[in-house]
């Protein structure tokens, strides 16, 4: 049995250890808001926080979780960073069809949990592994740039 | 089709079950799980036993020992290695251009040196810097070269009773070092040179000269011969000392790895970096 915390909340897990994160979180606890792309690691929809920082959860068998916390879009929504993101994302225009946003919050939050006040060059690189196939990455580096400035304080 | 699956909560109980099952061991799963999905939403299936050692805390954590050399534990991710304080140029760079941040966050450098990829980053800084990699079995330890583990493509040393414990780089001294990376991983995987070369200079004198090149082919290429050429040599030869020095590596890769054109390349950027040490006889980072 795989035991670890999602959300704030502990989770055991009796199946297959080799489970992959993802579908874990998406089938069996009925989180939705983790997508998948690629389903290789390659493209960051299904970026989620493991003890803070940003993994794909698509590679990650459930049994390697052990004893970790991991954090989704549906935990990071509901505080008051994760509201400053999505509001963020949502007034710089930042969102077309919002396939990887949820990926792409989560790896705002791990940038600014490290760096409250990133650059654009910082920016660009912390959301390097996350693929966008609307928006042309500019309104997000915008996005996050703004979330760190009217966030003052949050991170 | 095997089905088995384990998950130690300690390093004995999974070095017993290692040498009961042969397991492989799981680290971070970014080699593993790739290579043997099945699909959107479906679990992968693996042709032998597996082990997930990604919670086994005696795997973790990267220190300065007091001999001056660092222990990098087996589950240490290039994140941890890059910012880890004191830790060589050549490896420090080679492990922060490793995919993308959440890769950084989850692979390893037990399994960088497990899957023995050609394309794998880190064996190549580490055979320039003569690191060894540190074995644990239920009989007992053994430590080898880097260089030595892995013996080609997708091959290496390990038994079937081993693990990865640790990988040592000794403390080398150096005043010029140099690293550089050519293409992507993400493009065309072949295309892809990686260079790092270090020298010591004292008083004038060329004391320490290594070069070691990754991708070239199934192994990392280091060439003692042609690095003797210029040990114990003045930093003012260095000129007439180059010819031999660039033929020499240039003898030491395979045609069959390289065409020619990759050569080329690889033998200019060594060329930079020793003309570079004749021009800036202080040193630091070559850039
Ligand atoms: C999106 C993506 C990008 C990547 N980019 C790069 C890159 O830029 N550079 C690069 O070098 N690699 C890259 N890789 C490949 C991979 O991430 C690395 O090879 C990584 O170091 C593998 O480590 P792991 O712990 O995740 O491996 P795992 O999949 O857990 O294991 C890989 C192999 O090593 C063995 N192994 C693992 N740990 C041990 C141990 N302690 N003892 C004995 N055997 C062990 C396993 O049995 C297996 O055979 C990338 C992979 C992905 C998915
Ligand atoms: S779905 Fe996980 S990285 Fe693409
Ligand atoms: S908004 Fe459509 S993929 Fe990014």
């Amino acid at each position: 049995m795989i035991e670890f915390t999602l959300n704030g909340r502990s989770v055991r897990f009796e199946g297959n250890p080799l489970t992959r994160l993802i579908d874990v979180i998406r089938d069996d606890l009925g989180l939705t808001g983790t997508k998948e792309g690629c389903g290789e690691g390659e493209c960051g929809a299904c970026s989620v926080l493991r003890n803070g920082k940003l993994v794909t959860s698509c590679i990650i068998p459930v049994g390697s979780v052990a004893g970790d916390e991991i954090v989704t879009i549906e935990g990071l929504r509901d505080t008051d960073q994760g509201r400053c993101l999505v509001d963020a994302f949502a007034e710089a225009g930042a969102v077309q069809c919002g396939f990887c946003i949820p990926g792409m919050v989560m790896a705002a939050q791990a940038l600014l949990l490290t760096n409250s006040h990133p650059d654009e060059e910082d920016v660009r690189m912390a959301i390097s592994g996350n693929i966008c196939r609307c928006t042309g990455y500019d309104l997000i580096v915008d996005a996050v740039l703004l979330a760190s400035r009217k966030g003052e304080g949050l991170w | 089709m095997v089905e088995r699956c384990y998950v130690p909560k300690s390093l004995e109980e999974a070095l017993s079950i290692r040498k009961e099952t042969g397991a492989h061991p799981l680290a971070g799963g970014s080699d593993l799980m790739v290579q043997y999905k099945q699909g959107l939403g479906i679990t992968p299936v693996f042709p032998f036993p597996v082990m997930i050692i990604s919670s086994l805390d005696d795997l973790k954590g990267i220190e300065t020992l007091e001999d001056g050399s660092i222990l990098i534990r087996a589950l240490s991710t290039p994140a941890e290695i890059a910012s880890f304080e004191g830790m060589p140029y050549p490896v420090r760079c080679a492990a922060s251009r490793m995919g993308a941040v959440a890769l950084r966050n989850t692979a390893t450098i037990g399994g960088n040196l497990g899957n023995a990829s050609p394309k794998g980053d880190l064996p190549q800084p580490l055979i320039l810097l003569d690191a060894t990699v540190v074995l644990k079995s239920q009989d007992g330890e053994r430590e080898m070269k880097v260089d030595d583990f892995i013996l080609g493509s997708k091959k290496t040393a390990l038994a079937d009773d081993e693990i990865i414990y640790a990988v040592r780089i000794p403390r080398v001294e150096y005043t010029h070092v140099y690293y550089r990376k050519i293409g992507t991983r993400r493009a065309n995987a072949i295309s892809k040179l990686s260079l790092s070369a270090l020298a010591r200079v004292e008083d004038g004198v060329v004391v320490d000269f290594r070069a070691a090149s990754g991708a070239a082919g199934p192994k990392v290429i280091r060439s003692h011969e042609t690095e003797d050429i210029l040990k114990g040599h003045g930093v003012d030869e260095m000129d007439s000392l180059m010819p031999a020095v660039l033929e020499g590596w240039n003898n030491a890769i395979s045609p069959h790895a390289m065409p020619e054109y990759r050569r080329a390349t690889t033998r200019r950027m060594l060329e930079h970096f020793l003309s570079s040490i004749a021009a800036h006889q202080e040193g630091g980072i070559i850039e």
